[in-house]
């Protein structure tokens, strides 16, 4: 009788297997689908467009704000630096690419000299963040 | 003897807890720092410093943005929202033609966006973004 009742006890230890299954599994998701986006600071407002798309790869974030100012790393930075920043975020992970997020009412001149310095800190694929609209 | 054997083989099972510890930690960082949010955007091609061929300017479609913002299609003057049509004409005739976009330095990001735009929905496939020259 004292035996069985032993047996019995022994028994009912939860089973943490089924739970370590799932908490491995979350933990490979949150893993894999991560991706570090780094805050530009500012929020400008950004133009429309109906051929917007979600920039999947889009880790690099910098923003042009009305006046033409640079923001990175949520802080503003010169155009001298953005090549070197740039850099340093490519070697961190060499899939990203660069959204630039301008100001409806900056300067083109700014965004194009932006473009050139990002292009020679080695990301070509450079896209400006848009407002979806409806269409296409 | 034999039941020191048997104590001995069941304080060898691998103690698992200190790894779920750090699971568990692991999990609560990426769940944490995980950020689904992606930005919308438009693909922009610029032309690089690198010498490319030339392209012919019977083969291009020049959209030229001055700095008070009037659009002019092919040296033509047009309203942004007739730059869809204008293009869309302009590629009926020269199916191969690549659109580039010629902005004045002072005009305004917002405008070039949408020219880009209104481009890519008249069907060119490559538009490409160049500077006025000062």
């Amino acid at each position: 009788m004292a035996r069985r009742h032993a047996v019995q006890q022994e028994e009912t230890e939860i089973n943490i297997t089924p739970m370590l299954d799932i908490v491995f599994i979350m933990l490979i998701f949150f893993i894999v689908t991560t991706s570090f986006i780094k805050e530009t600071g500012i929020d400008p407002s950004r133009p429309e467009a109906e051929t917007a798309y979600k920039q999947e790869r889009g880790n690099i974030l910098i923003a042009i704000n009305s006046v033409g100012d640079i923001w990175m790393n949520k802080r503003k930075v010169e155009l001298g630096q953005v090549r070197q920043l740039v850099e340093q975020a490519k070697n961190e992970s060499p899939e990203s690419s660069v959204v630039i997020i301008a100001d409806q009412k900056s300067a083109t001149g700014v965004l194009i000299d932006l473009m050139d310095q990002i292009r020679l800190g080695g990301v070509s694929n450079i896209a400006v963040a848009a407002e979806q609209t409806g269409g296409g | 003897m034999r039941r020191r054997i048997a104590t001995h083989g069941e304080e060898a099972e691998i103690n698992i807890t200190p790894m779920l510890d750090i699971v568990f930690i692991m999990l609560i960082f990426f769940i944490v720092t995980t950020s689904f949010v992606k930005e919308v955007g438009i693909d922009v091609n610029r032309p690089s410093n690198a010498p490319v061929q030339e392209q012919k300017m019977s083969e291009v479609i020049a959209i030229r943005i001055d700095e008070t913002g009037i659009v002019s299609v092919q040296n033509r003057e047009v309203d942004i929202r007739a730059v869809r049509a204008n293009i869309e004409s302009e590629l009926a005739t020269k199916p191969d033609a690549s659109v580039v976009v010629i902005s004045d330095r002072d005009a305004d990001a917002g405008l070039l966006v949408r020219v880009i735009d209104q481009a890519r929905v008249a069907g060119a496939e490559k538009v490409s973004l160049a500077a006025m020259a000062r």
